[in-house]
């Protein structure tokens, strides 16, 4: 290989490694939670075994060795465990966390083109011991009632963990699912079926089931589920939406039928795969140099739509063009629409390592903590995701840091010892996500932040969040481990609110806990905005920040005391000080502000006609324009250089003209306004 | 190539930039104008695609600004991962001066322009200016306005 080829190949590594080793850890966690309450996890042993084994032959393949040891040594400690049913020896989790520590910091060497440094001989040595104390021995394999054509597909571990639950109690089913046109309609599908059947019971396994086709099926094709559940079977079969008819207990047979066990050869195509099936990585960069190809034919779209409508003006017969033309624009919206979903990543592909996070502030605290996450099948675009990582990561530090109270104190209070910190997101209908972060602790001490803040106890949530998220504030007096001082809410605002335009706000109870609820676009690069004309010239905003758009009924604009004379040393009638005009917006008043002259362009000689209301840490504003111009989709180029990084403008975009139109942020300019009582654009 | 320099001229006086910081130029119809940037910032423009920021070299050095004409250019310059352009009257030529025929300013212009004109070269009959794009640029003033933000 030459060096380039080896410098793409270890990009390419680099990529697949961590998608491993996200799963490695939240395997391990779960393993480890598991081991709390004496239960085997056949499942994640054997993921867990199938990514090192994969980890180890991508390192062998870059010739990274130091990876290729540790890998091996901890493959080797989980084949055996994978042998004995899932069951791994005491004080293996610990070591295996260690060694995936290993293996990320040798792949984030190699990201920085650093050596790779050797495993440490004391772990290397310690895994080796592990295996020579683990228990290797399997205990006779059981049969069960199982068709015997299934029972030959389950791997020993999953035959272990059908057995043992049938040993332990709990009730074995194997559920019959006939997908049907009629099924399909009804929105139940097999990977509804799966969700709602893992809701009330563990799925061991889904086998897909050729039948005959028939008019109910005419696929031909049905799944046999195979599940352990302690509910009734009724609630199954409601689960699953099938005939009683369909479901068929599975009993233990006593004659023992041994199966073999699982060999390196015996687990399946999955494992020599480099990477999942049908799956291409792609780096950001090259979504954006195709999303500019595209933002240059969007652009050329509209002058083609310009072009069209000078010659139709000029009298000539456009509509076999006009309908070419139409039909671009829609296909362009598609291509947008297609690249905008290949720049989205799953939010709990995102949120995968949140487990890890907790697990690492609770033991750097000394307080125990246990997540719950629900995040659906969201999705956010790549850029979103990047920029509010860091600030879920705050909230959830804080949260265990800052909110959480220690064992004793919760078992004083009552309280389950174990303290929970909660992750949700759903998408909403307008394009944007909202995440909750949520936790069980003590709450925030209003009157305690307000001491350290120096002022008055903050009468609402909103005032509360708006001291929280002073800079250099902190609630604590000492520096901590996981959250440092003064370090947190500043930095999760100016991410949700500055960076991402989004709405951040704040519950909090005393001794019940505290919910952040965080709301930001699916999108920065591609929204849909509103253009307008105002002073002379043509902004944009987008639609999703917009609450309102409506008619200012000029006769009914309450003014405030206005002190400033017209320059004929009149009082203006027109327009009123910044801050003192006010309209009526369902029994509220809404503070009315004049953009052009916020923005120091020249005023119009009548008064502006149209309101857009935005709303900013829950206050609505009212900003008065010449006229509304149209909506489309833009593509929002991020300002680059200092000379124009101001509040109130987020960024341009081209709307055909080839001049840059400014995108603006007017719930920022609302902010400064309410801030620091200025007009005077930054 | 290191002598190369573009001519330019602000008003009735001729100026140097250096060829290295220069990425291209590119005629000028008027830019979108930006509020709240400083008043040297004429505004915004497109150039093949990438959105610059044009700082008007009239008002740099006091000057009254123009409307634009068909000779007005601005000089794409780069430097230090900035691309920013500047506006000036007219730029045709691109000449070689030789860093021999470069001499320090009279200490008045370097007060006077804040130490924008670096060093001056007589060519012929005419007294070039060289302009300093750093200084133009502003590293100094965009680090406190960023910081004031």
């Amino acid at each position: 290989l030459s060096d380039f080829d080896t410098a793409d190949f270890i990009a390419g590594f680099i990529a697949e490694a961590e998608e491993h080793l996200g799963a490695v850890n939240a395997n391990l966690l779960s393993i480890e939670g598991a081991a709390h309450k004496g239960e085997p996890t056949p499942r994640q042993v054997r993921d867990l075994f199938r990514s090192f084994h994969t980890l180890k032959g991508l390192a062998a393949m870059v010739g990274v060795d130091p990876i290729v040891d540790i890998a091996h040594a901890m493959e080797t400690v989980l084949r055996e465990a994978d042998r004995a049913a899932g069951r791994l020896p005491t004080g293996a989790v610990e070591l295996l966390l260690r060694g995936t520590g290993v293996v990320e910091q040798g792949v984030r060497a190699l990201a920085k083109k650093r050596p790779v440094r050797a495993a440490p001989a004391s772990l290397l040595s310690a895994l080796t011991d592990l295996r020579q104390t683990a228990d290797g021995t399997l205990r006779p394999a059981t049969a069960t009632s199982l068709p015997a054509e299934m029972w030959a597909k389950l791997s020993a571990a999953e035959r272990e963990q059908l057995v043992r639950g049938m040993e332990g109690g709990r009730a074995a089913l194997l559920i019959l699912f006939r997908p049907s046109p009629e099924r399909v309609a009804a929105g139940v599908t097999i990977t509804s079926i799966r969700e709602r059947v893992a809701a009330a019971g563990e799925i061991v396994k889904v086998l897909p089931q050729s039948i005959p086709a028939s008019e109910n099926a005419p696929g031909g094709l049905a799944f046999a589920l195979i599940v352990l559940s302690s509910a009734e079977e009724s609630a199954l079969v409601a689960a699953a939406a099938v005939e009683p008819s369909d479901l068929t207990p599975i009993r233990l047979e006593a004659p023992p039928s041994g199966g073999p066990l699982p060999a390196e050869a015996d687990l399946g195509p999955d494992d020599h795969n480099l990477g999942r099936e049908g799956v291409v990585r792609v780096e950001v960069k090259r979504l954006d140099e195709a999303l500019e190809r595209l933002s240059a034919l969007v652009v050329t779209q509209f002058r083609l739509v310009r072009t069209l409508a000078a010659l139709r003006e000029g009298g000539a017969d456009v509509r076999a063009l006009a309908q070419v033309v139409g039909e671009n624009g829609r296909q362009l919206r598609d291509l947008r629409g297609a690249i905008m979903r290949a720049r989205m990543v799953s939010v709990a592909e995102l949120l995968e390592r949140v487990p890890l996070i907790v697990r690492g502030a609770s033991r750097a605290t000394g307080k125990p903590a246990r997540v719950e996450m629900s995040t659906g099948h969201a999705e956010l675009d790549k850029a979103v995701a990047e920029r509010i990582f860091p600030a879920i990561v705050h909230l959830i530090r804080n949260a265990i840091d800052h909110a959480l109270e220690s064992a004793d104190e919760r078992r004083a209070a009552g309280k389950p010892e174990v303290g929970l910190v909660s992750v949700a997101c759903h998408e909403r209908s307008d394009n944007q996500l909202e995440l909750i972060v949520s936790d069980d602790g003590r709450g925030v001490d209003a009157e305690a932040v307000a001491r350290r803040a120096g002022t008055a106890v903050p009468a609402t949530p909103e005032a509360l969040l708006e001291l929280l998220a002073r800079p250099g504030l902190s609630t604590r007096a000492e520096v901590t481990q996981t959250s440092g001082r003064g370090v947190g809410m500043d930095v999760v605002r100016r991410i949700t609110v500055d960076e991402l335009r989004g709405e951040l706000s704040l519950a909090t109870a005393p001794g019940r806990g505290t919910t952040f609820t965080l709301r930001i676009p699916l999108s920065i690069t591609i929204v849909d905005a509103f253009s307008f004309a105002c002073g002379g010239e043509t902004f944009v905003v987008p639609v999703s920040t917009v609450e309102e758009i409506r008619e200012i009924d000029v006769a009914k604009v309450v003014r405030g005391p206005d002190r400033r004379k017209t320059p004929r040393g009149e009082p203006d009638r027109r327009r009123a000080t910044r801050t003192s005009d006010m309209i009526e917006r369902r029994g509220q008043a809404v503070p009315l502000l004049q953009l052009d002259e916020l923005l120091g362009l020249p005023s119009a000689e009548a008064p502006l006609r149209k309101a857009i209301i935005v709303r900013r840490n829950g206050e609505p504003f009212a900003f008065a324009v010449d006229r509304m111009l149209g909506q489309q989709e833009i593509v929002v180029r991020p300002i680059e250089d200092a000379l124009i990084q101001l509040t109130g403008i987020s960024g341009t975009t081209d709307l055909g003209d080839g001049r840059p139109t400014l995108v603006l942020d007017l719930a920022a300019l609302g902010d400064r306004l309410a801030s620091d009582g200025t007009g005077a654009a930054a | 190539v290191n002598d190369l320099h573009v001519l330019c001229r602000v008003a009735d006086a001729d100026y140097v930039v250096a060829a290295a910081d220069v990425l291209q130029m590119e005629s000028f119809a008027g830019a979108t104008k930006v509020p709240g940037a400083g008043a040297e910032v004429a505004g915004l423009v497109q150039i093949r695609g990438r959105v610059v920021p044009v700082i008007d070299l009239r008002t740099v050095f006091g000057l009254p600004t123009i409307t634009p004409t068909i000779d007005s250019r601005v000089v794409v310059t780069k430097r230090g991962g900035r691309t920013v352009g500047l506006l000036v009257d007219s730029a045709r030529e691109v000449i070689k001066i030789p860093e021999g025929d470069f001499q320090p300013p009279p200490s008045v212009l370097t007060q006077q322009t804040e130490g924008i004109v670096k060093a001056v070269a007589q060519v012929g009959t005419r007294l070039l200016m060289l302009v300093d794009v750093g200084k133009v640029v502003g590293e100094e003033r965009i680090e406190e306005r960023t910081d004031g933000q």
